[in-house]
């Protein structure tokens, strides 16, 4: 078969499933997966695909970025770190299962992963995160009310409001995890309304980015203790694994390494 | 009351991934005191340390008042003997030769010949005052184990040590060889020794012991008077704290039927296994050493002869005789001895990852390198280890990043199966958690596993199942959520 053939066969398939496995194609066409392989990186120079462990995914704009206008726009390894995260979490939430989804760009990853789920109840103070479950008629979202301050909601009656519902599961992001300082964030809103949410939730999961460990924001929402799982990304250091496997707390580094056909 | 023959004063030794904090302990004569906890746990480094074989970093130990102090290479103190679980005698003597080894009798003082007229006479006597299933002239070399066993027992008694250590000596045993081994002990006791017994049976604290200690993780737990405490004390002693809820677990709803075994057995250690393991489903075994755990991770990867039983992969009937032929139907084993049976010493990063996967870079008859080396760096990148050079030798590593290499070279191979065997064993916890995590991903995307392992908590932390090796079978095969560590515990030596 000829190069430019198997450079449209997966084209295609690009098109058609939005990413590709090397071994797939492999497989597929009867090539070795060092000419897939260079297939590959052909497409990536044309700035048709990017490609990833093991595969490749096509290149989308409307795919690429879920941000604030004022947000600057995530590389991709960052974005591909956040998707690690997303996929982890989507494995710990069950189809019909009760929770909340705290405002943040990594949640709204999440929740971009969750729309594929079942009959979930999710409340939410993030705009963007609403906005994401408005398109998928199978779950159901609540939207807490209360003062809105650039895209999510906070304040008194926001924290009234929470009053209502007991959650199963509470997925928080914050903006910093450091030994001495404990679970922060950037505003004192944010860790009011984290603060109530865990007195209502049965299981909490602190979402923080692997660099963000060891960083400090100005406001605490308390000791690390507060969360029943810790979930990040794969480039984590060491010290913080021992640091939490001491305290007991289960460490999630949404490790994706595995190629399954 | 009077003064312990031994006494050990607030001893610690930290090795590289493993340390003994302050311990306390002492040892009378005429007592029988047993040893107890999980494996791993520091038993045998402690002996070691209580013989004088390895020097602790601080603390004392005094032998009959007197402080001892352990230089290197002088063996073990005086009044010491220490009986290992390997047999160590000299297999073209004897039985009476080996029997009476450090004290053989002379014809004469100024002319050391062996008399062994008298020699052969003492060992007889000795043979029939135990009743030992040996005879006087046999060469050690045509015993069996468990006799040459109850031979190293033997010179325990014979010996004058009043300090004696056996490590583990029931294990092997049968029924009516460990009542030959009773007698023994106590025959040792009544000569006025005292006796360290380490053990996993409960059986043997009843029948023997007069105090027990157990120790756990490095640390004991506590002693106490065997006449004073029941059975479940003991077994709430080796339990104790509950410590399997830091496992990061991710919940995968089990697919298609992957592996089942059906009435596997190998020579007499092995007999009537049966179990299935699904899609994204995590088995755990267990077991106490010797039981077979090892074994077993052998014989479901074709790696011993002879197996009996039969294996379906997918629901089709296969014969896994060479490990060759479970690799190629996405069986990968990660094996207990990471430095002997998982990794090339002798070759570089790049290669040790790469080693069962070579097919897949072929381009035609030879290996395209470089692409090889992009995706190697890519899976040791997304697996954390340090990669200033892949090609440095593995052996420069250090033991956690080179069982992560081993991971990811199985892992690169797009195995179905994963057999763990002891995966996280003397690793550091930055390594495990690692582990724990690749574990997770395999099972997200539909893998299935086997996780031997022998700390309980782990097992319960991790698996879906648990399945418990005793008496050469599966005695038990439960959901992790329906079994407590007391019960794995119980089920494995043998106890309800």
């Amino acid at each position: 078969m000829f190069a430019i053939e198997r450079i449209n066969i997966i084209k295609n398939y690009l098109q058609r499933d939005r990413h590709v496995s090397v071994a797939m194609l492999s497989n597929l066409l009867n090539v070795t997966e060092v000419t897939i392989r260079r297939d590959l990186e052909k497409l990536e120079r044309e700035g048709f695909l990017t490609r990833t462990h093991g595969g490749a995914v096509i290149k989308d704009d409307a795919d690429s970025d879920i941000g604030y206008p004022a947000e600057t726009p995530l590389n991709l390894t960052e974005l591909s770190l956040l998707q690690e995260i997303a996929d982890t979490v989507f494995h710990l939430v069950a189809d019909n299962d009760i929770i909340m989804l705290t405002d943040g760009r990594t949640n709204r990853y999440i929740a971009k992963k969750l729309t594929q789920k079942n009959n979930l109840t999710v409340l939410t103070n993030d705009l963007l995160i609403a906005l994401e479950f408005s398109s998928s008629p199978g779950n159901h979202l609540i939207l807490l009310g209360g003062d809105l301050e650039e895209f999510a909601i906070y304040g008194q009656l926001a924290i009234n409001n929470m009053q209502n519902f007991s959650l199963n599961h509470l997925i928080v992001e914050v903006d910093g995890i450091s030994k001495n300082f404990g679970v922060t964030v950037s505003s004192i809103n944010k860790a009011s309304l984290i603060q109530q949410a865990c007195k209502t939730a049965k299981t909490v999961s602190i979402i923080c980015p692997a660099s963000q460990f060891g960083e400090k924001s100005f406001y605490r929402v308390g000791d690390i203790s507060i969360a029943n799982k810790v979930i990040t990304d794969s480039t984590l250091d060491d010290t913080y694994k021992d640091y939490l496997f001491d305290l007991n707390i289960p460490l999630y580094t949404s490790v994706d390494i595995y190629e399954a056909e | 009351m009077k003064d312990p023959i031994l006494k050990v004063e607030d001893v610690n030794l930290s090795l590289e991934n493993f340390a003994l904090s302050h311990i306390n302990l002492d040892l009378y004569e005429n007592e029988i005191h047993v040893i107890m906890g999980e494996n791993g746990a520091g038993k045998s480094l402690l002996m070691q340390v209580i013989s004088g074989v390895i020097a602790p970093d601080s603390g004392k130990i005094y032998i009959n008042n007197t402080p001892m102090k352990s230089k290197a290479f002088s063996g073990l103190f005086k009044d010491v003997i220490f009986i290992r679980q390997d047999a160590t005698m000299i297999s073209q003597l004897s039985v009476a030769e080996n029997l009476f080894f450090n004290n053989l009798p002379r014809k004469h003082k100024l002319l050391p010949m062996i008399d062994y007229d008298k020699l052969n006479y003492l060992c007889q006597c000795f043979i029939d005052e135990l009743g030992l299933p040996v005879s006087t002239f046999d060469k050690v070399s045509t015993l069996g184990f468990a006799q040459r066993q109850i031979i190293e027992f033997c010179r325990a008694y014979i010996s004058d040590a009043k300090i004696v250590i056996l490590d583990e000596p029931s294990s092997a045993l049968t029924q009516s060889e460990r009542d030959l081994l009773y007698r023994i002990v106590r025959k040792i006791k009544e000569r006025g020794a005292g006796i360290f017994y380490i053990t996993h049976s409960i059986e043997d604290v009843t029948e023997l012991g007069d105090r027990i200690t157990v120790i756990k993780k490095g640390q004991l737990i506590g002693t106490r008077n065997v006449s004073e405490c029941t059975q479940e004390d003991i077994i709430r002693m080796l339990s104790a704290q509950n410590l399997n809820q830091r496992y990061p677990r991710i919940p995968v709803k089990k697919g298609r039927e992957t592996l089942a075994v059906k009435n596997l057995g190998f020579e007499d250690k092995l007999s009537n296994i049966n179990f299935e393991l699904h899609q994204g489903e995590i088995l755990g075994i267990t077991g106490l050493a010797g039981s077979g755990r090892t074994l077993l991770a052998n014989c479901l990867f074709g790696a011993v002869p002879n197996v009996k039983g039969q294996m379906f992969l997918n629901g089709v009937p296969v014969k896994i005789d060479n490990p060759y032929k479970a690799i190629s139907n996405g069986i990968a084993l990660i094996p207990e001895n990471r430095l002997t049976d998982s990794i090339f010493g002798y070759l570089d990063v790049n290669n040790n990852v790469a080693v069962s996967s070579l097919k897949r870079f072929a381009n035609y008859f030879l290996i395209n390198n470089s692409v090889m080396e992009q995706v190697v760096s890519d899976y040791v990148h997304k697996l954390n280890i340090p990669q200033q050079n892949l090609h440095s030798n593995i052996l420069e590593y250090s033991g956690g990043n080179q069982q992560k290499v081993v991971f990811a070279k199985w892992i690169m191979s797009r195995a179905k199966i994963f057999i763990l065997d002891e995966p996280t064993r003397g690793l550091d916890i930055a390594s495990k958690v690692d582990i724990y995590n690749s574990i997770n991903d395999l099972i997200k995307k539909k893998a299935s596993i086997i996780f031997i392992s022998s700390d309980i908590e782990e097992i319960l932390g991790i698996c879906d199942r648990v399945a418990v090796l005793a008496d050469h079978t599966i005695v038990c095969d439960l959901p992790t959520s329906d079994i407590t560590v007391e019960k794995v515990l119980a089920l494995s030596i043998g106890k309800d």
